[in-house]
């Protein structure tokens, strides 16, 4: 880890409205944080907490109602932060009619990647994927395990400095959740930085430099992961007892 | 924006939508003859022909694109995929610009793909055995702008102390518009043993004349009360003449005879006509007369309404596309849907209504409104290739080149900036 901060977000509010523009749901209350170069950072919260609306903050699909955010010291909308980033959606919403090859190579041109490059870096990642054989398979007929695995093929074919990962263990069996924690766990050894979100715990203890949690909008703890589990009486639940004792803890003063 | 054509195309060919198109076309071409009835005579047959073919491939074309642009952008957002696609460095004018330009690869591959049937199966009973109809220019009388003309109309009504001073206490636009109507339909009266003369340019009279080319008068001569009645005189038109001997109330082609030695024509040219009859009759110079020159093939009027349809096509696309962006694939097609009734209805809605001054106030806020669509959609609701290619009427370049640079270039770029515009700015995520 250097220090410098890839995603820098400061005093981050959003409220949703409705069409007459009244408060419909107020989604994040005013967040500060810092994710640096070389981070596995872990956005954790319950159902509802302002994850999803973080994630969309910093990839600019979303635009604050309050705040900033700044990737690589730029807008999220801005072309060469947008360069710099990787994004996997909580669901592998990939378009069913393309084959694993055509959905990597279609991601490649949207990010601007030359036709012998497109070539070389879907070849390669879809070997690494374990997805050389089903190349030309339509994605439509994938399993849930295989499409996000195509779904991170795409994520990463730009050579992305940041990568944003939304539920990525999200509804896969056991082996499939195993690969995707053994991918970010190289990632990470390559140097890339990773956004992830997640509810689970034990698969973000795994992986995670460090987390925050979010709830009801605000952040209610965090650290290194390496702390949380140095001060947990129980260090196989250390990041689940933190959690609980975080999220517990604003229900309880919202209550 | 590659990325986003090839996307967009691979999603139509491999949704069915091309072999959908291209069989519908098939078929219509098909079965399509054997199922309209045509008056009995050749060129009744051709033109229900060109109108029930090449005319209900086009509508289906028109339609089935619009319905499916409204669902591009709308369906993508609906599935997350289109936040997938910006987040990357990609503009979101590129990737609506790519899906637009796939759209318009089908319409150029189904129009294509009608030509060629058209071509290769001609209508059954042409005109001249064996040969489709050549194409004919259609030259009006070389007259000022009506509304020009109902300017100055305007003007001296207005200098005439006797003008009632209802009129000129009205809207100068509303009068404008009334009287542009009028002279649109105003009559030229011609009495017995008079000479009416009316100015024509026409760009390659002299040409015509030099090679002696066949031209033809197409006249509809009419009387006070609509009655019947026998009408004679003499047409001259520079070297070329012809003899007026038929009756009123239809429309008639009069061939003139070729001079018998190339001539060259006196500017301005003037066609006369004498009345040589014993019965007053008028015709509506606007209206009721042209002079029709030959200009080229078959093939090559219907390569120019095809890509007059295409034209519209794109612009057709582009507005769907735009409608996709903003809003949910459902409301975007019934929007599109109404928005075209209205655009075609508009043009009627302002014929019920000639006169606005005996118009209730609903029926004129009415006829603003459908005055103001006509204007902003004159480049839809104007050309009608199919029917000029119907009756034979040479669908001409430099209109044809104004539709194509709005159709094509100008609107799409505008309505694609939008739509990328609003992509944007359109929240593509829910309350979390």
């Amino acid at each position: 880890m250097t220090g410098e901060a890839v995603v820098e977000i400061r005093n981050l509010a959003k409220t949703f409205r409705d069409f007459w523009f009244r408060p419909l749901a107020a989604a994040l209350r005013g967040i500060d944080l810092s994710v640096a170069r070389g981070d596995v950072f872990g956005l954790l919260g319950p159902n509802g907490s302002g994850k999803s609306t973080t994630i969309k903050l910093i990839l600019g699909l979303l635009r604050p109602s309050s705040g900033t955010v700044r990737l690589f010291g730029l807008p999220p909308r801005d072309r060469r932060a947008r360069v710099r980033l990787g994004y996997l959606p909580e669901l592998s919403c990939l378009h069913p009619f393309l084959t694993a090859r055509e959905t990597v190579r279609y991601y490649a041109g949207l990010s601007g990647l030359d036709r012998r490059t497109t070539r070389e870096r879907t070849d390669e990642l879809l070997a690494r994927m374990g997805l050389s054989a089903q190349a030309n398979r339509a994605v439509g007929g994938f399993s849930k395990g295989m499409a996000r695995k195509v779904a991170f093929a795409a994520a990463l074919v730009a050579h992305p400095e940041l990568l944003v990962l939304d539920e990525p263990t999200s509804g896969l069996d056991p082996l499939a959740t195993r690969d995707v924690k053994e991918l970010i766990r190289k990632l990470a050894a390559d140097g890339m930085t990773i956004l992830v979100t997640s509810h689970q715990l034990f698969d973000m203890q795994d992986v995670c430099s460090r987390v925050a949690i979010l709830s009801q909008g605000r952040v209610v703890g965090g650290g290194t992961v390496a702390d949380i589990v140095a001060k947990s009486t129980d260090p196989r639940h250390a990041l689940e007892d933190y959690f609980a004792a975080a999220v517990g803890a604003t229900s309880e003063e919202k209550a | 924006m590659i990325a986003s054509f090839l996307l967009t195309l691979r999603a139509l060919v491999r949704g069915r939508v091309v072999v959908l198109l291209l069989g519908a076309a098939g078929l219509i071409h098909f079965l399509m003859p054997d199922v309209v009835r045509s008056d009995g005579t050749a060129a009744g047959a051709f033109e229900m022909h060109i109108r029930s073919v090449p005319g209900s491939v086009a509508t289906m074309l028109l339609l089935t694109l619009l319905t499916v642009a409204c669902g591009l952008f709308a369906r993508e957002r609906e599935d997350k995929r289109l936040a997938l696609a910006l987040v990357r460095p990609a503009s979101a004018f590129g990737i609506a610009a790519g899906k637009w330009l796939a759209l318009l690869a089908v319409a150029a591959a189904t129009l294509t793909f009608s030509a060629v049937l058209t071509l290769a199966f001609p209508p059954t009973h042409p005109p001249q055995t064996g040969n489709l109809p050549p194409c004919r220019h259609h030259y009006a009388p070389s007259l000022p702008p009506p509304v020009v003309t109902a300017a100055q109309m305007l003007e001296s009504y207005l200098r005439d102390p006797q003008t009632p001073e209802a009129v000129r206490r009205a809207s100068r636009g509303a009068v404008l518009t009334l009287l542009t109507t009028k002279e649109m339909d105003r009559y030229d009266v011609i009495r017995p043993g008079e000479t009416n003369v009316w100015p024509f340019a026409i760009p390659a009279l002299e040409e015509q004349m030099a090679r002696c080319a066949p031209l033809v008068l197409r006249v509809r001569f009419s009387t006070q009360f609509e009655m019947r009645t026998p009408v004679a005189g003499v047409l001259r038109l520079g070297a070329y003449s012809a003899v007026v001997s038929n009756n009123t109330q239809a429309v008639i082609d009069i061939p003139f005879v070729s001079p018998t030695k190339a001539g060259v024509p006196v500017a301005p040219v003037e066609l006369s006509f004498v009345n040589t009859g014993s019965s007053t009759v008028m015709l509506r110079p606007r209206r009721d007369i042209e002079v029709l020159t030959p200009a080229d093939s078959f093939a090559a009027n219907l390569l120019r309404a095809y890509l007059e349809v295409w034209a519209l096509a794109a612009l057709l696309a582009a507005y769907g596309l735009f409608l996709s962006a903003a809003l949910s694939r459902p409301v975007a097609v019934f929007t599109a849907l109404v928005t075209l009734a209205v655009v075609l209805v508009a043009p009627s809605a302002i014929a019920q209504f000639p006169d606005e001054f005996h118009a209730s106030l609903g029926d004129r806020i009415g006829l603003a409104i459908s005055r103001g669509i006509q204007a902003v959609t004159s480049s839809v609701s104007g050309p009608s290739p199919i029917s000029d290619m119907a009756t034979s009427r040479a669908v001409e370049v430099v209109p044809l080149l104004r539709t194509i640079l709005g159709n094509v270039v100008v609107l799409p770029a505008f309505l694609l900036a939008l739509t990328a515009f609003i992509s944007r700015r359109k929240p593509l995520a829910d309350v979390d």
